[in-house]
């Protein structure tokens, strides 16, 4: 069709679209103000906007025929500015019925169908829970000084391994008739120049929706101050929230407004829909961060280590969704932020293992544990290295150096020393667990000398070191990585404080029943002296007596170890008491009291070894040789 | 940063093993020589700061340029603090009194500062926000002639724009009302009113109760400057580099609008006049201080110089706009100072568009510096507490 050279021919329909336009202004009705166009009618809005386009023609026609025109002509400028003003009207309302449908359609994100607990995570470590540390008896108070262990349960529910692949789902926020309207309006804003107000009412529309989809989804406020100040437990809380609030918000909700923005601006071009979404989400998805910039800046400690751990899991898994959704120039700040907590995070990590290994090695406390049982740093540490070896598949890839260790010949006494060239070929995650494991026993070791009693120093060592190799036996990504090796120089270190302990009771009560000196030369008829074997048999009685008084209170918790050692200390005693019962016997009894001396018979040894190690105080007497 | 540089770089230089006690004597003299270093390079960048040319007003002082100026003083003052303090002879020193104390303050303060950071961060979106609107204003008036419907379109900017700012100041502190009423016809929102937060410029991403003001009081608490002995060690760097992290922020917060100032310019800073850079930082903290307490009275948004500019020029343009509505076609010399000064607010957008972005850079290197720093020394308190409870 002819561009008519002014706007006479085409004035009826140009006079009717003005008319429509007049009508709707808000300015001037109140009428206009009460009702939304497009909450009206369908016909009504197609009217608007075809009335809309009709101006707009007459704008592009006034500014050729003005142009056109050799002198300024006024009438042209006239109604140039007449049609201006018709535009701005029509602008104005546009922007209002804008706003007006996307308030209609904004509200917070229905989250519930959206917490899919099967969706989370394909793989789910097998957490053991951690041992509730119950062997402090809270009566002794000897205790008190010794370090509080209070490990948190790892809750299964929430795996820790995030490995599931990305799944971005966008959702449709608007239905497809609201799209079509708010497309058709933008369309026309932007071509009569008015894309930043378009720009302004989107964005602090949907900007508020999104903020309330955040309160539901739980995300708070905090500032870094806040969150410093909290008891790790309820961050922890907070933390497994906002993993999966995260999730939601990366995956769902910004990825759903994208494609809002998308499909509203779809007709005229890239960098505007960029400038929409970006509008809308880069301010809530710095709020969403900046809690986990909390979390990666907060002071170290070890108890922090898996929740930390998890939060660089989920991080790390979403990193790729962050880079889809945000892809834009204007979104790399975002991006950026991300990367750089997902760093801060693995230094923490790595950070926290190296204190807890200083802690380990530092632990002060000199109260021994009664009974040479297990301690609770050794159940704290084994219970820390296990959980450990089940995030292996994250740690592995953050620990990259070897520990730092002493070096053999420093002549430090403060510090263990580790040899790496027997341990070639193994991870620097698997070196920390085993230097971990050198450095409780060197702690162990300096906290056995507290005992004023040799014999129960080296219990103590056996069941610590023993309590270690179970634990090691029991999980399989720790026995891996810890390896055969080392777990059999372990094996043999218990086993040799065992046989340290025997030697220490054991030898001078069998001492009572050697041979030598009790044999007289000279007289032929009786070679023994019997007030040399009378002293025998009261010392001998005396020590086991004292030696099962102490030791019944002594306590070897596992099971099979106690009774292995009280085998071993049963085949070494009882054969000598019944050789020497055997061969001395007749002399006591042929004497006066013989009941002062031999007091016991070889059946009464035998049950009082079944007291030793079992952690509780025996009467004082033992039951007397029946007769 | 890998774990192998971190360890090689930093626990390389501190001894675990108690044993081992770098020798001190040689070292002394140079120790005092970087402390004596250190104070001057303080005030020759301080002296710099306030050094402009004399036929710029004040006004200009908080610009973003000079804005962007600070955080570099900031961030190489800092850079050099951080040299005397962790290279220092003794590692074990920051353990001892008077850093004992000391430390753990300047702990404190850096995460408040990082707060002041963020909260800052967050006011900047605002000013653009309010750049966006002037932009619009800007691309009404530049058609010429100004027409009635560019007039109404930028009036209608122009509301918003000046709403925008008293709202978000109102937010900002608990100032009185302003008389000013709201001169827009009641459009786009509906009788049944859906959006309360329709003129909110930006989502507030700060916490509810946080408040500026108060964050940086809290920080000059306890901010006292050494006294005697404690004077000629470490303490007085550590003293120095606390007031001029609680200057840099406090002048941000001056600056940008940030989550309830009331009261900022109540914030007093001790500087003895012996420190050699006192009278500057007072210098500088009265006029701020005196330019906040004139901005409360009149209720306008915070002191960066642009946001001035674009409220004045509003004004003026907001005038105009009336004028043109109530007495229709405007020429001559009129409608060439609209000009002129739309001309102002374009070059006024201009430079905030310049400027933001690379501020908000420069706010989160300063954050992240002050995260850095944090870190280390916090792991040096570790190292040398050996004798303290581990945190098992």
């Amino acid at each position: 069709m002819e561009l008519p050279e002014n706007l006479n021919k085409d004035s009826n329909g140009y006079e009717s679209a003005e008319k429509i336009i007049l009508r709707w202004d808000s300015t001037a009705s109140e009428d206009a103000r009460e009702r939304m166009i497009f909450e009206t009618d369908r016909q009504e809005a197609d009217l608007y906007l075809q009335a809309v386009d009709e101006i707009q023609r007459s704008l592009s026609n006034v500014s050729i025929s003005t142009s056109s025109n050799a002198g300024k002509n006024a009438n042209a400028v006239d109604d140039q500015s007449k049609v201006n003003t018709t535009i701005q009207i029509a602008m104005a309302r546009l922007e209002d019925e804008f706003r007006n449908i996307l308030i209609t359609h904004s509200s917070a994100l229905e989250t519930d169908s959206l917490f899919d607990p099967s969706s989370s995570s394909i793989s789910t470590p097998s957490h053991h829970e951690l041992e509730e540390d119950d062997t402090l008896s809270n009566d002794d108070s000897s205790h008190h000084d010794l370090l509080q262990l209070q490990l948190q349960h790892c809750e299964s529910s929430d795996s820790s391994t995030y490995r599931s692949t990305s799944s971005i789902r966008e959702v449709d926020l608007m239905p497809s008739e609201a799209i079509c309207d708010l497309q058709a309006i933008a369309m026309r804003m932007i071509s009569s120049g008015y894309l930043r107000e378009c720009i302004q009412v989107y964005g602090s529309v949907r900007k508020s929706a999104i903020d309330s989809s955040f309160r539901k989804l739980g995300i708070e406020k905090l500032s870094i101050g806040d969150v410093q100040r909290l008891e790790w437990e309820a961050l922890e809380s907070k933390i497994r929230r906002w993993i999966r609030a995260a999730k939601v918000c990366v995956r769902i909700l910004f990825a759903s407004e994208k494609k809002l923005c998308e499909q509203i601006f779809e007709c005229v071009g890239t960098d505007i829909d960029d400038a929409c979404f970006m509008e809308t989400v880069k301010g809530p998805a710095i709020q969403l961060f900046n809690f986990a910039e909390a979390i990666s800046i907060s002071r170290r400690s070890p108890e922090k280590l898996f929740k930390i751990l998890d939060l660089h899991d989920a991080l790390m898994d979403l990193l790729p969704d962050i880079e889809a959704v945000f892809d834009s120039k204007s979104s790399d700040s975002i991006r950026v932020q991300a990367a750089e907590i997902l760093s801060r995070l693995a230094e923490a990590a790595r950070g926290i293992l190296s204190e807890f290994e200083s802690a380990v090695l530092r632990e002060p406390s000199r109260v021994p544990v009664p009974g040479g049982t297990i301690h609770p740093l050794t159940r704290y540490v084994m219970n820390y290295i296990s959980l450990i070896s089940d995030y292996k598949q994250t740690l592995i890839e953050l620990v990259i150096s070897k520990p730092s260790t002493g070096s053999r010949y420093s002549g430090d006494q403060t510090t263990p020393d580790m040899e790496f060239a027997e341990l070639e070929g193994k991870t620097p995650l698997a070196l920390h667990l085993i230097w971990i494991i050198v450095v409780l026993q060197f702690n162990l070791d300096g906290k056995s000398k507290h005992y004023r009693d040799a014999s129960l120093a080296h219990l103590f060592i056996m069941n610590n070191v023993h309590y270690i190799v179970q634990k090691v036996k029991g999980s399989p990504e720790l026995r891996e990585m810890i390896g055969d090796d080392y777990l059999r120089k372990l094996t043999g270190k218990f086993r040799q404080a065992a046989t340290s302990y025997q030697r220490a009771t054991w030898v001078s009560v069998l001492y009572c029943l050697r041979d030598e000196g009790l044999h007289v030369s000279g007289s032929f008829s009786s070679g023994v002296s019997k007030s040399a074997l009378r002293e025998r048999f009261k010392t001998f009685n005396a020590m086991f007596e004292e030696v099962h008084r102490t030791q019944a209170t002594w306590l070897i918790p596992d099971t099979q170890l106690r009774e292995e050692l009280r085998i071993s200390i049963s085949e070494k005693l009882i054969p000598a008491y019944r050789s020497f019962l055997g061969r001395f016997r007749s002399h006591i009894e042929s004497g006066r009291h013989p009941e002062n001396y031999i007091k016991y018979s070889v059946e009464d040894l035998e049950m009082a070894v079944l007291d030793f190690f079992e952690g509780y105080p025996v009467s004082q007497h033992l039951r007397r040789r029946s007769q | 940063m890998p774990a192998t540089d971190y360890q090689a770089s930093f626990l390389g230089r501190i001894s675990i093993r108690r044993n081992q006690v770098i020798a001190m004597d040689g070292n002394h003299e140079q120790e005092l020589q970087d402390l004596e270093l250190f104070s001057k390079h303080v005030s020759e960048r301080f002296a710099e700061l306030l050094s402009s040319p004399d036929d710029v007003p004040f006004d200009a002082l908080l610009s973003i340029s000079w804005l962007r100026k600070l955080l570099d003083f900031f961030l190489c003052c800092e850079a050099e603090f951080k040299g005397i303090l962790m290279m220092g002879n003794d590692p074990s020193q920051i353990s001892k009194p008077p850093l004992d104390r000391l430390i753990p303050e300047f702990l404190d303060r850096s995460v408040k500062a990082l707060d002041v950071c963020n909260a800052v961060t967050n006011g900047l979106e605002s000013v653009r926000h309010y750049q966006k609107l002037a932009e619009i204003v800007v691309s009404a008036l530049e058609q010429k002639p100004i027409g009635d419907g560019q007039s109404r379109r930028a009036k209608k900017a122009l509301t918003s724009l000046m709403s925008a700012m008293n709202v978000d100041d109102k937010e900002c502190s608990a100032a009185k009302a302003t008389e000013r009423s709201w001169s827009f016809s009641r459009r786009g929102v509906s009788s049944k009113d859906r959006v309360p937060e329709h003129f909110r410029s930006v989502s507030n991403q700060v916490a509810k109760n946080w408040s500026a003001a108060k964050q940086i009081q809290a920080m000059t608490n306890n901010l006292v400057p050494p006294r005697g002995a404690e004077g000629s060690g470490l303490a007085s760097p550590v003293y120095t580099m606390n007031v001029i992290m609680v200057f840099v922020m406090w002048a941000l917060v001056a600056a940008i609008p940030c989550q309830e100032r009331n009261g900022l310019s109540a914030i007093h800073f001790p500087a003895p006049k012996q420190l050699n850079w006192a009278q500057s930082i007072i210098g500088l903290h009265e006029k701020i201080g005196e330019e906040w307490k004139k901005k409360e009275k009149k209720g306008t948004a915070g002191l960066l110089d642009e946001m001035q500019k674009m409220e004045k020029l509003g004004n003026i343009l907001m005038d105009f706009t009336d004028s043109f509505q109530f007495h229709g076609d405007i020429t001559g010399q009129k409608a060439e100072e609209a000009a002129a000064h739309a001309a102002e607010l374009a070059e006024t957008c201009r430079r905030m568009e310049e400027g933001l972005l690379p501020l908000q850079m420069q706010i989160r290197e300063v954050f992240h510096r002050i995260v850095k720093t944090r870190t280390e020394l916090l792991n040096a308190l570790d190292q040398v507490g050996k004798s303290s409870p581990p945190l098992l």
